[in-house]
Order: C-alpha cells, then structure tokens, then sequence
C-alpha cells in the first residue's frame, strides 16, 4: 500500500537493465537514441533488441534535441500531493527530428504559450547528482 | 463464421451491483460479494453452482489474486479462477473469457464480478496517485502524468485535426447527466449545461472537470453458463454473447501508433465479424466514457460514425434516445459511477438490462442487440462484446 508520506514525494526513475545507457546520457546533458545495425530502425525507448527486427546489434547516437509538439495538455490538477506547486505545467508529446515520440514536461516558460507544431529543444535538468530529467523548452 | 467461435454459445443468466457511488464502510470484497449475491439470486442458482471466477485487482484491496479472495470471502471453492489486469479493458475482457472457458469445458457456470472503494477507501489524492502508479516508472511518472493527461492529449489532438470543439465534448457530459437523473442510484444526478461544464475549471487542458469521470465505490456481478444450460435451468430471458474482440497497441502514450484512430477500429471490427451484425444493427451501447473526448473517439472507432465526426454525431443528438445509438443510457462513468476497474460493468448491467426490457422509463423500445466496448491506459487496451437477445442468434 501506498502510504501518504510517500505520495509527497516525486517518483524518480530507477534504471533498468534496458535503459542505463540513456540515464547515464541524460546526466552527462545528451539524449541517446538507438539505432539498429540492421534494419536502420531508430528506436526510444532504450531496450534490449530492436522493436523492429529483434536484432541486438544496436548503437546509441546522441539525438539532435530538436523536435516539434505533436500533441499536449497543460495540468491544473496535479496527479497526487507531489506536483501540487508545480501546476500549471504543460505535458507534450513530442517528435524528435529523428523520428521518435517522447513524452516530457515543458519547461523556461509559460504553459499556456504551447502550441501544436511549436519547435523545442531537450533540456536536460537534474534533479540530483546521478539523475537527469529530460524536458523541453521553446527552439 | 466457424463454429468454433464463441457466436451464441453463452448467455448471460444473472446481473447484479452493490450500491454504487459513495458507500462508507464497506470493503471492495464486500461490494463484490453483495453484487454476486444479487446476480446469484437473478439466475435463480445457489453458490453452490458456481465453479468459475473472474475478476480484478481492487485499488483499496491488498490482494494480489482478488479472485481468490473473493471466492473464499464467498464460501466457494471454484475449480477455475483468475485475476485478470489490461486496465479498463479488463471488463469486456472477462465476458470474452469467461465465454470462452465455458465453452472449453474449463467450467459450467462462471462468476465475473469486480468492486473497488475509491471514494470512501482511499483519500482523494490516494486514489489519484493510484492512477499514476499505472504509469511507467522511467518515462512517465518522474514527470508528474497522470493518466488523464494521456487521455486529454489524445482528445487535444482530435480537436486539432477533426475541428471537435470544448462544446461538442461537453455535450457528452450533459447527455450522460442527462441519462442518469433517470437511473435509480445513480452518483449525479443533477442536471448540466454546456456552459456548466465549460465553466467547472481545468483539469488538465481541453478536459474539464465536468468532462472527467467519476471516483465511486461500487461493484458489479454476472452470471454466465452455456446457451444450453441456461435452457435447462428455465431461464427466462438468457442474453448471448454473440462477439468479442480485443486489440493491444502499444503500452506508452508516445508508442501509439495515432492518437485519433485507436485498437477499438480493430477489437470492434473482430467483434462485428464474430456476431455477423454490423454498427449500424446495434440498437444500444455501452461506451467506456472516462471522459468525454473518449466517448467521441470510440463513437467513430466503433463504427457509428465516420472518423472525425464524432463531435458533429453527439451534438446531433445521436448518442442519446431517438438517435442512432443510445448510449450510456445509465449515465455511464461521467454520472452514473466509476469505482475504477468495476466502471465498465456498469455499462454491461444496463445493457443487458436493456436487452431484457427491464429498464422502465429509461428504455430503448425494441433492443435486442446491443454493444459494449472497454478500454484502459491511454487506449492502450481494448476490448469489445456483442450481446444479443434470443432473436438475434
């Protein structure tokens, strides 16, 4: 059961087998994406094999960080006392120039200012010293 | 159609709920086991005859296997069983399975039931947080999404590319308000405007709060046997499960392959083929309406309406009586409740009951086929069943 004293606090993500290489990247500020050697698929998120192909023959490439918002919504009621001060806050999905779908928080200014189509770039913010949180702001 | 398909092979022979909306005091094993007792006494049969359960996990229940634990709460001992998880899905999910268990000899008559506290047994931001931990650890929850943030971004998209208005989506809640000022027991009753709902304050953009469903406590129960044992045992109007279909996507938001066109085109179109009647033959529906936009997403998905229009058809007034397809006719998770994984059997228990003819003033003249679809997890899950009254076989 959950009990209230944890719902304050915010969940932080805990890497797995599949996704260390992408944590690490975000501390060290770049969004690495994978491609496969074999089929060319481009690929987030980080997993085992390629989603594809089930090839295993994967490279992690640094993304450009640029993308366009595909879709968003802006949240004035947080999900549970641990974003409580931060709403407003604007949710995007946005297509990275490679080809990807992410789904990140907007960040540097006002939510109400997102628009479909709207370039951004990742920031990478970190929350401690071994984690960043990939976010997006306006290009 | 092979015969081998579940096509007029089971029937619905018992329906049941808890009181539904805010219900102190009493566990989601209690509102399970109070809605199976219901459903037992409308078959007629003594718990004794159960020999399968299926059912779902509860939110304020510990329970891993709550089918289990419901079977002993319930003094049975069944020789099939399971906990079944795809989120709001489940639902259709258990009437697909259960139909098919009874029809692989896994067992004769099956109990499919589910109840959840979400009012009364977790605090508000609790039962929101619950929400949230459905969320993937890594990609989403670090960022504060909850589930209704995918949901209103499937919903912003198709007011981008369709043109669907905040007036069309809200109407959806008027309607439904609408339907369940006339269901005895129903969560909200009172009734609504357009403007009432456009003016209840964000929840996370283009919904509202009125263009989000409920948090209840409830439970719901159903009784399923063969076609053939439900002719021995008398009894009087069996309904028969004449289609299922699921389809599963993707699992995270940002993987949906589009977010206007959903698995439901796929789950239903399995479920028409299965029953051999189309959308157009569907005289009632049960719409799984956790908010608003949803329902005109799943109006198009499911055939009733071409793709983009679903805004159009329900300001039209063609989700409602005298329309093409009343739906929700109970009030649906926007009014009627939303206990959580029991919602979407509210859906089925009003149109079984509609088929039955048992629903007084609020029924559609004439049902006798009628459609249920289910769905969960930024539409990540989805599951359809057709239902039909003996004349439809």
């Amino acid at each position: 059961m959950i009990s209230s004293e944890d719902a304050k606090q915010k969940p932080v993500p805990s890497p797995d087998a599949d996704s260390a290489a992408l944590w690490r990247g975000l501390r060290d500020g770049v969004l690495l994406l994978q491609h496969c050697d074999d089929c060319r698929n481009v690929q987030y998120y980080q997993q085992g094999m390629c989603r594809n192909c089930g090839s295993e023959s994967l490279t992690h490439r640094a993304a450009s960080g640029r993308g366009k918002v595909h879709s968003f919504s802006v949240v004035h009621r947080a999900p549970g006392p641990a974003f409580k001060d931060d709403v407003p806050y604007a949710v995007l999905l946005v297509d990275l120039a490679e080809g990807p779908r992410m789904i990140r928080t907007y960040t540097g200014g006002n939510p109400e200012d997102v628009s479909f189509d709207m370039d951004v770039v990742l920031v990478c913010d970190a929350i401690d010293d071994e984690t960043a949180l990939p976010r997006f702001r306006r290009a | 159609m092979s015969d081998s398909t579940l096509r007029g092979k089971v029937a619905v022979i018992g329906i049941g709920m808890s009181p539904v909306g805010k219900v102190p005091g009493r566990s989601p094993l209690w509102l399970a086991a109070d809605a199976s007792k219901k459903a037992l006494a409308d078959a007629g049969l003594d718990k004794s005859a159960v020999d399968g359960v299926l059912s779902c996990h509860a939110f304020a229940s510990p329970f891993h296997r709550f089918s289990v634990a419901l079977s002993e709460y319930f003094g049975i001992q069944p020789t099939f069983s399971n906990t079944l998880q795809v989120s709001g899905a489940t639902a259709a999910t258990m009437f697909n399975i259960g139909a098919a268990a009874i029809q692989g000899g896994l067992a004769k008559v099956v109990l499919v039931t589910a109840g959840d506290s979400l009012m009364t047994g977790l605090t508000p931001d609790m039962a929101l947080r619950s929400l949230t931990e459905s969320r993937d650890q890594q990609y989403e929850m670090p960022f504060g999404i909850p589930v209704a943030n995918t949901f209103a971004m499937t919903a912003h998209r198709h007011m981008k590319e369709f043109g669907t208005t905040a007036e069309q989506l809200a109407e959806v809640a008027v309607v439904s308000r609408r339907h369940a000022s006339r269901t005895p027991g129903a969560q909200q009753t009172k009734p609504i405007t357009v403007d009432d709902v456009l003016n209840s304050g964000w929840v996370t953009t283009p919904y509202h709060k009125l263009d989000c469903s409920l948090i209840s406590d409830g439970g719901a129960a159903f009784i399923l046997t063969s076609a053939e044992h439900a002719k021995e045992l008398g009894i009087a109007k069996p309904i028969y499960i004449l289609g299922g279909g699921e389809c599963y996507t993707h699992e995270h938001i940002f993987l949906m392959p589009s977010l206007t066109s959903t698995g439901a085109i796929t789950s239903s179109r399995k479920a028409y083929e299965m029953a051999a009647y189309g959308p157009k033959d569907m005289h009632v529906a049960g719409v799984y309406d956790c908010f608003t936009g949803t329902v005109i997403m799943m109006l198009e998905d499911l055939g009733f309406c071409p793709k983009g229009e679903g805004g159009r058809f329900v300001a039209d007034g063609q989700m409602t009586y005298g329309g093409q397809i009343p739906s929700n006719t109970h009030g649906g998770l926007l009014s009627f409740a939303h206990p959580g994984m029991p919602g979407s059997f509210f859906h089925f228990h009003e149109v079984i009951a509609q088929l039955r003819g048992q629903c007084g003033e609020r029924q559609v003249v004439g049902a006798e086929l009628g459609l249920v679809h289910s769905l969960g997890a930024g539409f990540a899950t989805n599951a359809t069943t057709i239902l039909g009254t003996e004349n439809t076989l």
